[in-house]
Protein backbone atom coordinates (compact mmCIF):
# COMPACT_ATOMS: atom_id res chain seq x y z
CA UNK A 1 0.00 0.00 0.00
CA UNK A 2 0.97 3.58 -0.46
CA UNK A 3 0.60 5.64 1.64
CA UNK A 4 0.86 9.86 2.32
CA UNK A 5 3.57 11.39 4.37
CA UNK A 6 3.07 15.49 4.49
CA UNK A 7 1.40 15.76 1.70
CA UNK A 8 4.38 13.47 0.11
CA UNK A 9 3.91 10.00 -2.24
CA UNK A 10 6.05 7.16 -0.79
CA UNK A 11 5.85 3.93 -3.10
CA UNK A 12 6.99 0.49 -2.15
CA UNK A 13 8.66 -0.73 -6.03
CA UNK A 14 7.63 -3.89 -6.74
CA UNK A 15 10.20 -6.28 -7.19
CA UNK A 16 9.09 -8.35 -10.71
CA UNK A 17 9.98 -11.86 -11.99
CA UNK A 18 9.50 -13.66 -15.20
CA UNK A 19 10.46 -16.83 -15.29
CA UNK A 20 10.06 -19.25 -18.33
CA UNK A 21 9.49 -22.29 -16.49
CA UNK A 22 7.27 -24.05 -13.63
CA UNK A 23 10.35 -25.16 -11.86
CA UNK A 24 11.66 -21.46 -11.76
CA UNK A 25 8.91 -20.10 -10.98
CA UNK A 26 7.89 -22.10 -8.00
CA UNK A 27 11.36 -21.77 -6.54
CA UNK A 28 10.98 -18.55 -6.46
CA UNK A 29 7.77 -18.59 -4.62
CA UNK A 30 9.39 -20.98 -1.99
CA UNK A 31 12.75 -18.89 -1.56
CA UNK A 32 10.00 -15.78 -0.98
CA UNK A 33 8.28 -17.83 1.31
CA UNK A 34 4.92 -15.94 1.47
CA UNK A 35 6.36 -12.57 0.34
CA UNK A 36 5.44 -13.50 -4.11
CA UNK A 37 2.17 -13.29 -5.28
CA UNK A 38 1.85 -15.32 -8.72
CA UNK A 39 0.33 -13.16 -11.25
CA UNK A 40 -1.22 -14.75 -14.34
CA UNK A 41 -3.63 -13.30 -16.47
CA UNK A 42 -4.39 -10.53 -13.71
CA UNK A 43 -7.69 -9.72 -14.46
CA UNK A 44 -8.34 -8.96 -10.71
CA UNK A 45 -4.90 -8.52 -9.47
CA UNK A 46 -4.58 -5.22 -11.34
CA UNK A 47 -7.65 -3.95 -10.88
CA UNK A 48 -7.19 -3.97 -7.25
CA UNK A 49 -3.66 -2.28 -7.86
CA UNK A 50 -5.39 0.36 -10.73
CA UNK A 51 -7.52 1.48 -7.39
CA UNK A 52 -4.73 1.62 -5.12
CA UNK A 53 -5.94 -1.72 -2.83
CA UNK A 54 -3.38 -4.11 -3.53
CA UNK A 55 0.64 -2.78 -3.72
CA UNK A 56 2.29 -6.45 -4.55
CA UNK A 57 6.15 -6.49 -2.80
CA UNK A 58 6.83 -8.94 -5.41
CA UNK A 59 5.32 -10.28 -8.28
CA UNK A 60 6.31 -14.08 -10.16
CA UNK A 61 4.29 -13.45 -13.57
CA UNK A 62 3.21 -16.61 -15.29
CA UNK A 63 2.23 -15.34 -18.75
CA UNK A 64 5.59 -16.78 -19.95
CA UNK A 65 5.37 -20.41 -18.24
CA UNK A 66 4.60 -21.63 -22.34
CA UNK A 67 3.97 -25.61 -20.58
CA UNK A 68 0.93 -24.01 -18.45
CA UNK A 69 -1.04 -22.85 -21.94
CA UNK A 70 -1.53 -26.17 -23.24
CA UNK A 71 -4.94 -28.37 -23.03
CA UNK A 72 -4.71 -32.43 -23.42
CA UNK A 73 -7.05 -34.73 -23.45
CA UNK A 74 -5.40 -37.28 -21.12
CA UNK A 75 -7.70 -40.85 -19.83
CA UNK A 76 -10.87 -39.60 -21.16
CA UNK A 77 -10.12 -36.45 -19.17
CA UNK A 78 -9.38 -33.20 -20.35
CA UNK A 79 -6.37 -31.48 -18.80
CA UNK A 80 -6.11 -27.67 -18.61
CA UNK A 81 -3.32 -25.94 -17.86
CA UNK A 82 -3.04 -23.22 -15.44
CA UNK A 83 -2.37 -20.43 -17.86
CA UNK A 84 -5.53 -21.75 -20.21
CA UNK A 85 -7.72 -18.42 -20.73
CA UNK A 86 -11.27 -18.38 -20.74
CA UNK A 87 -10.70 -17.79 -25.05
CA UNK A 88 -9.24 -21.34 -25.01
CA UNK A 89 -12.42 -22.45 -22.53
CA UNK A 90 -14.79 -21.31 -24.90
CA UNK A 91 -13.19 -23.09 -27.63
CA UNK A 92 -13.90 -26.00 -25.41
CA UNK A 93 -16.40 -29.14 -26.48
CA UNK A 94 -17.91 -29.04 -22.30
CA UNK A 95 -20.66 -26.79 -22.85
CA UNK A 96 -21.29 -26.01 -19.78
CA UNK A 97 -17.47 -24.71 -19.47
CA UNK A 98 -17.33 -22.98 -23.03
CA UNK A 99 -20.56 -21.21 -22.11
CA UNK A 100 -19.51 -19.89 -19.01
CA UNK A 101 -16.49 -18.56 -20.37
CA UNK A 102 -18.15 -16.77 -23.06
CA UNK A 103 -20.28 -15.28 -20.31
CA UNK A 104 -17.21 -13.79 -18.64
CA UNK A 105 -16.08 -10.91 -19.35
CA UNK A 106 -15.75 -9.25 -22.89
CA UNK A 107 -13.44 -10.31 -25.58
CA UNK A 108 -9.90 -8.75 -24.11
CA UNK A 109 -11.01 -10.28 -20.52
CA UNK A 110 -11.32 -13.51 -22.24
CA UNK A 111 -7.72 -13.33 -23.76
CA UNK A 112 -6.03 -12.65 -20.39
CA UNK A 113 -8.02 -14.22 -18.04
CA UNK A 114 -7.48 -17.63 -16.99
CA UNK A 115 -9.45 -20.75 -15.63
CA UNK A 116 -7.00 -21.47 -12.68
CA UNK A 117 -7.01 -17.34 -11.79
CA UNK A 118 -10.58 -17.97 -11.13
CA UNK A 119 -10.67 -20.87 -8.98
CA UNK A 120 -7.95 -18.77 -7.05
CA UNK A 121 -9.74 -15.35 -6.32
CA UNK A 122 -12.35 -17.76 -5.37
CA UNK A 123 -14.94 -15.06 -5.64
CA UNK A 124 -19.04 -16.35 -5.44
CA UNK A 125 -19.67 -15.00 -8.84
CA UNK A 126 -16.94 -17.05 -10.17
CA UNK A 127 -18.90 -18.49 -13.46
CA UNK A 128 -15.55 -20.60 -14.85
CA UNK A 129 -15.70 -22.18 -10.72
CA UNK A 130 -18.89 -22.42 -11.14
CA UNK A 131 -18.84 -24.98 -14.41
CA UNK A 132 -16.30 -26.60 -12.75
CA UNK A 133 -18.03 -27.57 -9.75
CA UNK A 134 -20.41 -28.89 -11.80
CA UNK A 135 -17.82 -31.40 -14.11
CA UNK A 136 -16.12 -32.69 -10.61
CA UNK A 137 -13.13 -31.10 -12.08
CA UNK A 138 -9.78 -32.26 -10.01
CA UNK A 139 -7.14 -29.29 -9.14
CA UNK A 140 -2.87 -30.46 -9.58
CA UNK A 141 -1.41 -28.12 -7.08
CA UNK A 142 2.41 -27.73 -7.41
CA UNK A 143 5.02 -26.09 -4.57
CA UNK A 144 8.51 -26.67 -5.43
CA UNK A 145 8.54 -29.91 -3.11
CA UNK A 146 5.85 -31.51 -4.45
CA UNK A 147 2.27 -32.19 -5.92
CA UNK A 148 -1.28 -32.95 -4.76
CA UNK A 149 -4.59 -34.17 -6.73
CA UNK A 150 -7.47 -31.87 -5.27
CA UNK A 151 -11.10 -32.17 -5.65
CA UNK A 152 -12.76 -29.10 -6.28
CA UNK A 153 -15.13 -29.43 -3.96
CA UNK A 154 -12.29 -29.52 -1.25
CA UNK A 155 -11.28 -26.21 -2.72
CA UNK A 156 -13.45 -23.80 -1.60
CA UNK A 157 -13.88 -23.06 2.23
CA UNK A 158 -15.75 -19.87 2.83
CA UNK A 159 -15.84 -16.58 1.15
CA UNK A 160 -12.55 -16.05 -0.83
CA UNK A 161 -10.91 -18.47 1.16
CA UNK A 162 -9.25 -21.62 -0.28
CA UNK A 163 -7.81 -25.13 0.10
CA UNK A 164 -4.60 -23.41 -1.67
CA UNK A 165 -1.52 -23.31 0.62
CA UNK A 166 0.82 -19.91 0.76
CA UNK A 167 3.17 -21.73 -1.73
CA UNK A 168 1.25 -24.07 -4.00
CA UNK A 169 0.03 -22.89 -7.54
CA UNK A 170 -2.88 -24.11 -9.16
CA UNK A 171 -0.95 -26.23 -12.23
CA UNK A 172 -3.07 -28.36 -13.83
CA UNK A 173 -7.19 -28.75 -13.90
CA UNK A 174 -8.43 -32.03 -14.75
CA UNK A 175 -12.54 -32.13 -16.32
CA UNK A 176 -14.19 -35.68 -17.67
CA UNK A 177 -14.84 -35.36 -21.37
CA UNK A 178 -18.27 -37.29 -21.52
CA UNK A 179 -20.57 -35.53 -19.02
CA UNK A 180 -23.82 -33.90 -20.52
CA UNK A 181 -23.51 -30.56 -19.49
CA UNK A 182 -26.09 -27.17 -19.50
CA UNK A 183 -25.45 -23.71 -18.70
CA UNK A 184 -28.00 -20.33 -17.28
CA UNK A 185 -26.82 -17.28 -16.51
CA UNK A 186 -28.29 -14.06 -14.91
CA UNK A 187 -26.94 -10.33 -15.21
CA UNK A 188 -27.50 -7.07 -15.06
CA UNK A 189 -26.55 -6.81 -19.14
CA UNK A 190 -25.56 -9.03 -21.54
CA UNK A 191 -21.77 -9.15 -21.23
CA UNK A 192 -19.23 -7.73 -19.30
CA UNK A 193 -21.39 -9.04 -16.32
CA UNK A 194 -20.94 -10.79 -12.89
CA UNK A 195 -23.54 -12.82 -12.00
CA UNK A 196 -26.85 -12.43 -9.83
CA UNK A 197 -26.78 -15.69 -9.98
CA UNK A 198 -25.92 -18.93 -12.36
CA UNK A 199 -26.24 -22.49 -12.70
CA UNK A 200 -24.15 -25.28 -14.23
CA UNK A 201 -25.38 -28.66 -14.47
CA UNK A 202 -23.82 -32.02 -15.44
CA UNK A 203 -25.70 -35.66 -15.89
CA UNK A 204 -22.37 -38.12 -15.79
CA UNK A 205 -22.51 -41.47 -17.59
CA UNK A 206 -23.70 -43.37 -14.70
CA UNK A 207 -26.60 -40.86 -15.04
CA UNK A 208 -25.72 -39.40 -11.78
CA UNK A 209 -26.62 -35.30 -11.52
CA UNK A 210 -24.54 -32.55 -10.72
CA UNK A 211 -25.97 -28.80 -10.14
CA UNK A 212 -23.61 -26.21 -9.59
CA UNK A 213 -24.83 -22.91 -8.62
CA UNK A 214 -23.21 -18.92 -8.05
CA UNK A 215 -23.45 -15.72 -6.36
CA UNK A 216 -25.85 -17.54 -3.79
CA UNK A 217 -23.22 -18.30 -0.93
CA UNK A 218 -20.08 -17.27 0.44
CA UNK A 219 -18.45 -19.41 -2.41
CA UNK A 220 -19.81 -20.85 -5.38
CA UNK A 221 -21.59 -24.67 -4.16
CA UNK A 222 -23.18 -27.57 -5.02
CA UNK A 223 -26.48 -28.83 -4.73
CA UNK A 224 -26.46 -32.05 -2.81
CA UNK A 225 -29.60 -32.57 -2.09
CA UNK A 226 -31.48 -32.24 -5.59
CA UNK A 227 -28.17 -34.01 -6.98
CA UNK A 228 -29.07 -36.77 -4.51
CA UNK A 229 -32.52 -36.59 -5.08
CA UNK A 230 -32.59 -36.18 -8.92
CA UNK A 231 -30.02 -39.58 -8.71
CA UNK A 232 -32.86 -41.76 -7.34
CA UNK A 233 -35.90 -40.19 -9.18
CA UNK A 234 -33.89 -39.54 -12.56
CA UNK A 235 -35.06 -36.20 -14.59
CA UNK A 236 -38.34 -36.16 -15.68
CA UNK A 237 -40.90 -32.76 -15.40
CA UNK A 238 -42.10 -33.59 -11.71
CA UNK A 239 -38.47 -34.36 -10.61
CA UNK A 240 -36.91 -31.23 -11.67
CA UNK A 241 -39.88 -29.47 -9.95
CA UNK A 242 -39.38 -30.82 -6.71
CA UNK A 243 -35.91 -30.37 -7.02
CA UNK A 244 -35.83 -26.87 -7.62
CA UNK A 245 -37.73 -26.64 -4.56
CA UNK A 246 -34.42 -28.36 -2.81
CA UNK A 247 -32.11 -26.19 -4.31
CA UNK A 248 -33.94 -22.75 -3.05
CA UNK A 249 -33.57 -24.11 0.85
CA UNK A 250 -29.66 -25.00 -0.11
CA UNK A 251 -28.71 -21.57 -1.28
CA UNK A 252 -27.70 -18.60 1.62
CA UNK A 253 -27.87 -15.55 -0.90
CA UNK A 254 -27.25 -11.98 0.80
CA UNK A 255 -29.04 -8.98 -0.29
CA UNK A 256 -26.19 -6.96 -1.79
CA UNK A 257 -26.18 -4.19 -4.40
CA UNK A 258 -27.17 -6.19 -7.42
CA UNK A 259 -30.40 -8.31 -6.22
CA UNK A 260 -32.12 -9.40 -3.22
CA UNK A 261 -31.40 -11.95 -0.76
CA UNK A 262 -35.34 -13.04 -1.49
CA UNK A 263 -34.75 -12.69 -5.30
CA UNK A 264 -31.48 -14.55 -5.54
CA UNK A 265 -33.01 -17.76 -4.23
CA UNK A 266 -35.71 -17.63 -6.94
CA UNK A 267 -33.58 -16.82 -9.61
CA UNK A 268 -31.33 -20.12 -8.51
CA UNK A 269 -34.83 -22.46 -8.99
CA UNK A 270 -35.36 -20.72 -12.30
CA UNK A 271 -32.06 -21.26 -13.76
CA UNK A 272 -31.63 -24.75 -11.78
CA UNK A 273 -35.03 -25.90 -14.08
CA UNK A 274 -33.77 -24.65 -17.24
CA UNK A 275 -30.39 -26.24 -16.90
CA UNK A 276 -32.35 -29.55 -15.73
CA UNK A 277 -34.41 -29.34 -18.44
CA UNK A 278 -31.91 -28.86 -21.31
CA UNK A 279 -30.12 -31.99 -19.54
CA UNK A 280 -33.38 -33.80 -19.90
CA UNK A 281 -34.16 -32.66 -23.82
CA UNK A 282 -37.77 -31.46 -21.99
CA UNK B 1 -4.63 -12.21 -2.51
CA UNK B 2 -1.60 -11.69 -0.04
CA UNK B 3 -0.91 -7.90 1.93
CA UNK B 4 2.53 -7.29 1.83
CA UNK B 5 3.68 -8.51 5.07
CA UNK B 6 7.07 -7.26 5.95
CA UNK B 7 7.12 -3.34 6.73
CA UNK B 8 9.26 -1.60 4.92
CA UNK B 9 10.37 2.65 6.49
CA UNK B 10 8.26 4.73 4.88
CA UNK B 11 11.01 6.98 4.74
CA UNK B 12 13.07 4.45 1.83
CA UNK B 13 12.12 6.02 -0.94
CA UNK B 14 12.63 3.01 -3.86
CA UNK B 15 10.51 4.01 -6.77
CA UNK B 16 13.67 5.30 -8.92
CA UNK B 17 15.90 2.33 -7.83
CA UNK B 18 17.12 1.57 -11.42
CA UNK B 19 17.52 -2.30 -9.63
CA UNK B 20 13.87 -2.66 -9.89
CA UNK B 21 12.78 -1.39 -13.27
CA UNK B 22 12.16 -4.08 -15.34
CA UNK B 23 13.93 -4.17 -18.75
CA UNK B 24 11.21 -4.90 -21.28
CA UNK B 25 11.64 -5.14 -24.97
CA UNK B 26 8.31 -5.64 -27.38
CA UNK B 27 7.28 -5.02 -30.81
CA UNK B 28 5.12 -2.07 -30.73
CA UNK B 29 3.19 -1.22 -34.66
CA UNK B 30 5.79 -3.31 -36.35
CA UNK B 31 8.86 -1.41 -34.19
CA UNK B 32 11.31 -2.94 -31.22
CA UNK B 33 10.76 -1.08 -28.63
CA UNK B 34 12.99 -1.26 -25.34
CA UNK B 35 12.42 0.66 -22.29
CA UNK B 36 12.91 0.31 -18.23
CA UNK B 37 9.88 0.10 -16.65
CA UNK B 38 7.94 0.17 -13.36
CA UNK B 39 7.08 -3.34 -13.22
CA UNK B 40 3.48 -2.15 -12.01
CA UNK B 41 2.60 0.26 -14.96
CA UNK B 42 -0.19 -1.25 -17.02
CA UNK B 43 0.34 -1.15 -20.60
CA UNK B 44 -2.09 1.55 -21.19
CA UNK B 45 0.17 3.63 -19.15
CA UNK B 46 3.22 2.92 -20.38
CA UNK B 47 2.13 3.51 -24.58
CA UNK B 48 0.34 6.71 -23.18
CA UNK B 49 2.84 8.58 -20.63
CA UNK B 50 5.96 6.71 -21.63
CA UNK B 51 5.53 6.35 -25.53
CA UNK B 52 2.86 9.61 -25.45
CA UNK B 53 1.05 7.32 -27.86
CA UNK B 54 -2.48 8.90 -26.89
CA UNK B 55 -5.04 7.37 -29.60
CA UNK B 56 -5.49 4.20 -26.26
CA UNK B 57 -7.70 5.46 -24.16
CA UNK B 58 -7.72 4.67 -20.76
CA UNK B 59 -11.30 5.28 -18.57
CA UNK B 60 -13.00 2.51 -15.91
CA UNK B 61 -9.63 1.28 -15.51
CA UNK B 62 -11.26 -2.46 -14.94
CA UNK B 63 -12.20 -4.17 -18.05
CA UNK B 64 -15.64 -2.73 -18.46
CA UNK B 65 -15.26 -0.15 -21.02
CA UNK B 66 -13.10 -1.66 -23.92
CA UNK B 67 -11.71 2.09 -24.47
CA UNK B 68 -8.38 0.95 -24.07
CA UNK B 69 -8.50 -2.04 -26.54
CA UNK B 70 -5.07 -2.98 -28.40
CA UNK B 71 -3.76 -6.22 -29.56
CA UNK B 72 -1.23 -8.77 -28.30
CA UNK B 73 0.10 -11.08 -30.97
CA UNK B 74 -3.15 -10.18 -32.71
CA UNK B 75 -5.57 -11.08 -29.99
CA UNK B 76 -7.94 -8.41 -28.52
CA UNK B 77 -6.76 -7.32 -24.72
CA UNK B 78 -7.99 -4.41 -22.48
CA UNK B 79 -4.11 -2.82 -21.77
CA UNK B 80 -5.58 -1.54 -18.96
CA UNK B 81 -4.95 -4.77 -17.46
CA UNK B 82 -2.17 -5.97 -18.50
CA UNK B 83 1.25 -5.06 -16.56
CA UNK B 84 3.53 -3.66 -19.16
CA UNK B 85 6.31 -6.49 -18.45
CA UNK B 86 4.03 -8.98 -19.54
CA UNK B 87 4.26 -8.01 -22.96
CA UNK B 88 7.85 -9.35 -23.43
CA UNK B 89 8.66 -10.65 -26.68
CA UNK B 90 5.16 -9.74 -27.59
CA UNK B 91 3.78 -7.80 -30.71
CA UNK B 92 1.70 -5.24 -29.64
CA UNK B 93 -0.92 -3.45 -32.09
CA UNK B 94 -2.14 0.13 -31.25
CA UNK B 95 -4.79 2.29 -33.15
CA UNK B 96 -1.25 4.36 -34.12
CA UNK B 97 -0.29 0.72 -36.15
CA UNK B 98 -3.87 0.88 -37.84
CA UNK B 99 -3.64 3.99 -40.02
CA UNK B 100 -0.83 4.05 -42.79
CA UNK B 101 0.40 7.02 -42.37
CA UNK B 102 -2.14 9.59 -42.76
CA UNK B 103 -4.72 7.32 -44.36
CA UNK B 104 -6.98 5.59 -42.48
CA UNK B 105 -7.57 1.98 -43.31
CA UNK B 106 -11.12 0.14 -44.01
CA UNK B 107 -12.50 0.43 -41.04
CA UNK B 108 -11.38 3.75 -39.75
CA UNK B 109 -12.72 5.32 -43.17
CA UNK B 110 -16.15 3.55 -42.64
CA UNK B 111 -16.43 4.80 -39.23
CA UNK B 112 -15.94 8.15 -40.79
CA UNK B 113 -18.18 7.91 -43.61
CA UNK B 114 -20.72 6.51 -41.54
CA UNK B 115 -20.77 9.16 -38.76
CA UNK B 116 -19.95 6.41 -36.29
CA UNK B 117 -17.92 8.66 -34.53
CA UNK B 118 -19.10 11.34 -32.06
CA UNK B 119 -17.42 12.41 -28.85
CA UNK B 120 -14.51 9.46 -29.86
CA UNK B 121 -13.29 8.19 -27.00
CA UNK B 122 -14.11 4.87 -27.50
CA UNK B 123 -13.40 5.02 -31.02
CA UNK B 124 -9.97 3.55 -31.03
CA UNK B 125 -11.07 0.70 -28.79
CA UNK B 126 -13.86 -0.24 -30.89
CA UNK B 127 -11.80 0.06 -33.71
CA UNK B 128 -8.91 -2.31 -32.15
CA UNK B 129 -11.55 -5.04 -31.26
CA UNK B 130 -13.37 -4.66 -35.13
CA UNK B 131 -9.82 -5.29 -36.02
CA UNK B 132 -9.51 -8.21 -34.35
CA UNK B 133 -13.15 -9.49 -34.81
CA UNK B 134 -12.44 -9.28 -39.04
CA UNK B 135 -9.20 -10.52 -39.04
CA UNK B 136 -10.57 -13.77 -37.72
CA UNK B 137 -14.06 -13.68 -39.07
CA UNK B 138 -13.65 -11.89 -42.13
CA UNK B 139 -17.82 -12.02 -42.70
CA UNK B 140 -19.82 -11.57 -39.40
CA UNK B 141 -22.99 -12.25 -38.70
CA UNK B 142 -24.74 -9.55 -36.99
CA UNK B 143 -25.13 -11.22 -33.71
CA UNK B 144 -21.39 -11.77 -34.24
CA UNK B 145 -20.39 -8.80 -34.70
CA UNK B 146 -22.31 -7.76 -31.21
CA UNK B 147 -20.71 -10.58 -30.15
CA UNK B 148 -17.15 -8.80 -30.71
CA UNK B 149 -18.02 -5.36 -30.04
CA UNK B 150 -19.43 -7.01 -26.54
CA UNK B 151 -16.40 -5.65 -24.62
CA UNK B 152 -16.45 -1.82 -25.52
CA UNK B 153 -18.99 0.48 -24.54
CA UNK B 154 -19.93 3.99 -26.49
CA UNK B 155 -22.54 6.61 -24.72
CA UNK B 156 -22.82 8.47 -27.68
CA UNK B 157 -23.77 6.53 -30.89
CA UNK B 158 -26.35 4.06 -29.80
CA UNK B 159 -24.18 1.66 -31.77
CA UNK B 160 -26.10 1.37 -35.18
CA UNK B 161 -23.75 3.99 -37.04
CA UNK B 162 -21.07 1.73 -35.61
CA UNK B 163 -22.75 -1.83 -36.94
CA UNK B 164 -23.24 -0.35 -40.11
CA UNK B 165 -19.51 0.66 -40.65
CA UNK B 166 -18.62 -2.61 -39.76
CA UNK B 167 -20.82 -3.89 -42.04
CA UNK B 168 -19.27 -1.79 -45.12
CA UNK B 169 -15.89 -2.42 -44.29
CA UNK B 170 -16.52 -6.16 -43.86
CA UNK B 171 -18.19 -5.86 -47.10
CA UNK B 172 -15.03 -3.17 -49.00
CA UNK B 173 -12.52 -6.16 -47.46
CA UNK B 174 -14.42 -8.89 -49.02
CA UNK B 175 -14.74 -6.99 -52.16
CA UNK B 176 -10.95 -6.38 -52.45
CA UNK B 177 -10.50 -9.71 -51.46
Amino acid sequence: MHSAYAGEMWYIATVFFQPKTLAEALQHKADLRQGGIFIAGGTDLVVLMNHGKEAPEHLIDLSHIQSLTEIRPRDGLIELGGNVTFAQCARLPVQCLSQAALSVGGPGIREIGTLAGNLATASPAGDGSTALLALDAELELRTARGMRRLRLTDFFLDYRKTALRPDEMITKVFIPANYQTAWAKAGKRGAVNISVAAAAAALTPERRVRIALASVAPTPIRCNGAEEFLSITGLNRESILRATELVQVEVKPITDHRASADYKVHLSSVLVRRVLERLASL
Amino acid sequence: MKKRTSRKSPGSKRLQNAEQLWPLRFTLNGRKVQARVKPTQTLLDFVRLELELTGTKGACLEGECGSCYVLVDGRPMNSCLVLAPQVQDRKVLTIEGVSRGDKPDVIQQKFIECGAVQCGYCTPGLIMAAEALLARNPRPTREEFLAGLEGNICRCTGYNTILRALQEAADAMGMKR
